[in-house]
């Protein structure tokens, strides 16, 4: 092994600076993160963010323009076989060979990733088993289900049981019950293996990950346990209110009432279709809770309204996501 | 080795899976002995009778039509080599592979040879037993003729796949591939008319030269090994050479 190429430590992945222009934009900017040996990591953006140009650039699938990244302490390259040893790759979209039969394209993947014909019976059983493909190891790829094609992919992902899994997407366009059992499945691995799943459904990243990295138009924006990222809203920033009225008569005039109450920053009509008379839910972005909370019950005393319902709506990991990006692309412009 | 191996089959597996591969066998062979037996070889200015009519004990007119032939058939059965790899996304599955791409383009090079290698093989020695069963047929010739068939077959299975992964798209590639190889194939109907530099010229580019001047006459020349691994091996190098290009994108 050459100088440099060693890791400064011993985390299983690393990636420091790395970068990839397509032409003029930047798809992937000096991103830098670590991931631990063990960790489930979410790497969450919108699209476009680059999460699946970084993550081709680890399966060495894409060469960087600049930076550096090491599955342990193998440097990637894409000509680097034993970083691709490491790494079970799931690629966005689930690419797979749609004539082959599943067990055929476990079998392929196993012996491309040179197993001896014992150690691919014994794999195939376990991923088989694993994946809940028991049923359907005669059947041909392209007449499987979205969801069973999943399953395929992830099996081969894990066929050679590497010791890192990168899973691009792992859940998207599944129905939830699919994507509850994904994500069951994610989870146990998460046990044994370091992962690092992208995604932009947000919920996942709180059911399976420890910590998530948010990436925008190529660059980090944040990167944390997922308490703390929900905590650094929920302290400082504005929060939400949800609150249903009856009882109004001029509905119009509501909205302008109640935006206009101190320590409210922004309000949406968000009623259920349709809309019974006499009665609206809003959605109220507040700066001082309490203060907001104060002003709607004096406003509704006042117009004889009855308050159905007032709750607050904590900070969930989907508003971290919103603001941060939002944020960014205020400071940064338009893309 | 193993990841060759690997490789070779995955590919090898796809062709024999689809209907494709055994009609276009079929249709080769038949094809074949029709134009040999029946209506011989009517192009340029080596024209021969079909067998039954001229009654000569040899398989001349059958290896006549083999550049043409390949230059259509080889870049039909590798046209999708690389390009369905890309068009279904399953490329990435491939690269991803603890596999070099050197491995990648042998073993996907030695499936599609595998493949015209053996129709080639029933097709010359099927024709080859009745021609030996109505008059003396010279063995020598045909081992000749085959050894070389298959040195053509190997350039032109190399150039189809190289077309493939230049095409990017199945149609494309065959275009390419076939208009490529067919351009090298007719130029050589006119090496008698050119100059002697350009006839020379043309001798070192095209592979049905070496074929129906070397191999088909039964004739072993070390410059037509030497050709056919020069070819081969530069298509092959120059595939790698767009795989890792595409990495740059």
């Amino acid at each position: 092994m050459q100088a440099g190429t060693q890791s400064p430590q011993r985390s299983m992945i690393r990636v420091e600076e790395l970068t990839k222009r397509y032409g003029e934009t930047a798809a992937v900017d000096r991103v830098s993160f670590t991931v631990e040996r063990g960790e489930v990591v979410g790497f969450l953006g919108p699209n476009g963010a680059g999460k699946s140009t970084t993550m081709r650039i680890l399966t060495g699938f894409l060469q960087a323009d600049g930076g550096a990244a090491w599955i342990g302490d193998a440097r990637v390259d894409p000509d680097a076989i034993e970083v691709k040893r490491r790494i079970g790759y799931l690629p966005e979209s689930t690419p797979l060979v749609r004539r082959m039969r599943v067990t055929e394209s476990l079998d392929s993947v196993a012996r491309l990733r040179g197993m001896t014909p014992a150690e691919r019976r014994g794999a195939l059983e376990r991923v088989v088993e694993a994946c809940g493909l028991a049923a359907w190891t005669r059947k041909r790829i392209r007449t499987l289900s979205k969801g069973y094609r999943q399953r395929v992919g992830l099996a081969q992902a894990l066929v050679s049981d590497p010791e890192v899994l990168i899973l691009d997407e792992p859940t998207s366009g599944l129905d939830p019950q699919e994507r509850g059992r994904i994500r069951d499945l994610v989870r146990e691995l998460g046990r044994t293996k370091t992962v690092l799943l992208s995604t932009h459904v947000l919920s996942e990243v709180q059911a399976v990950c420890q910590r998530a990295i948010i990436l925008a138009r190529g660059r980090v924006l944040a990167d944390g346990p997922l308490r703390s990222l929900g905590d650094q809203l929920g302290g400082a920033g504005s929060s939400e209110l949800g609150l249903t009225l009856s009882g109004l008569a001029h509905d119009a005039r509501v909205e302008a009432e109640l935006g206009a109450l101190p320590g409210v920053e922004g309000i949406v009509r968000v009623d259920a279709a349709p809309a019974t008379a006499g009665r609206a839910s809003f959605l109220l972005r507040v700066s001082e809770r309490e203060t907001a909370a104060a002003g709607i019950s004096d406003r509704a005393r006042h117009f004889a309204w009855t308050i159905l319902e007032l709750r607050h709506e904590g900070p969930s990991l989907e508003r971290v996501f919103l603001q941060l990006v939002e944020a960014f692309d205020e400071r940064e412009g338009p893309a | 080795m193993s990841a060759v191996a690997a490789v070779f089959r995955r590919e090898l597996g796809g062709a024999l899976d689809s209907p494709v591969a055994w009609a276009g066998t079929v249709l080769f062979v038949v094809g074949l002995h029709v134009l040999f037996f029946f209506l011989g070889y009517p192009i340029g200015d080596q024209r021969l009778p079909g067998f039954w009519a001229g009654g000569l004990a040899s398989l001349d007119a059958l290896f006549v039509w083999l550049p043409p032939i390949y230059a259509i058939l080889a870049p039909a059965l590798t046209m999708g080599s690389w390009a369905r790899e890309f068009r279904e996304g399953t490329d990435e599955l491939l690269l991803t592979q603890p596999v070099t791409i050197r491995a990648l383009v042998a073993g996907k090079f030695a499936a599609s040879f595998a493949l015209l290698g053996a129709m080639s093989l029933v097709a010359i020695l099927s024709a080859a037993l009745v021609v030996a069963s109505v008059g003396p047929l010279d063995w020598g010739t045909v081992w000749g003729g085959l050894a070389g068939a298959l040195a053509l077959a190997a350039i032109h299975v190399a150039v189809g796949l190289l077309a493939s992964a230049v095409g990017q798209e199945e149609l494309v590639a065959f275009l390419l591939g076939s208009i490529v190889l067919l351009i090298l194939w007719a130029a050589g109907l006119f090496v008698r008319v050119l100059p002697p530099t350009w006839a020379e010229a043309l001798w070192y580019a095209s592979p049905s030269l070496h074929f129906l001047e070397g191999g088909a006459r039964g004739l072993f020349d070390l410059r037509d090994v030497v050709h056919a691994a020069l070819a081969v091996g530069a298509a092959l190098v120059l595939n790698g050479v767009v795989l890792v290009g595409r990495r740059w994108r």
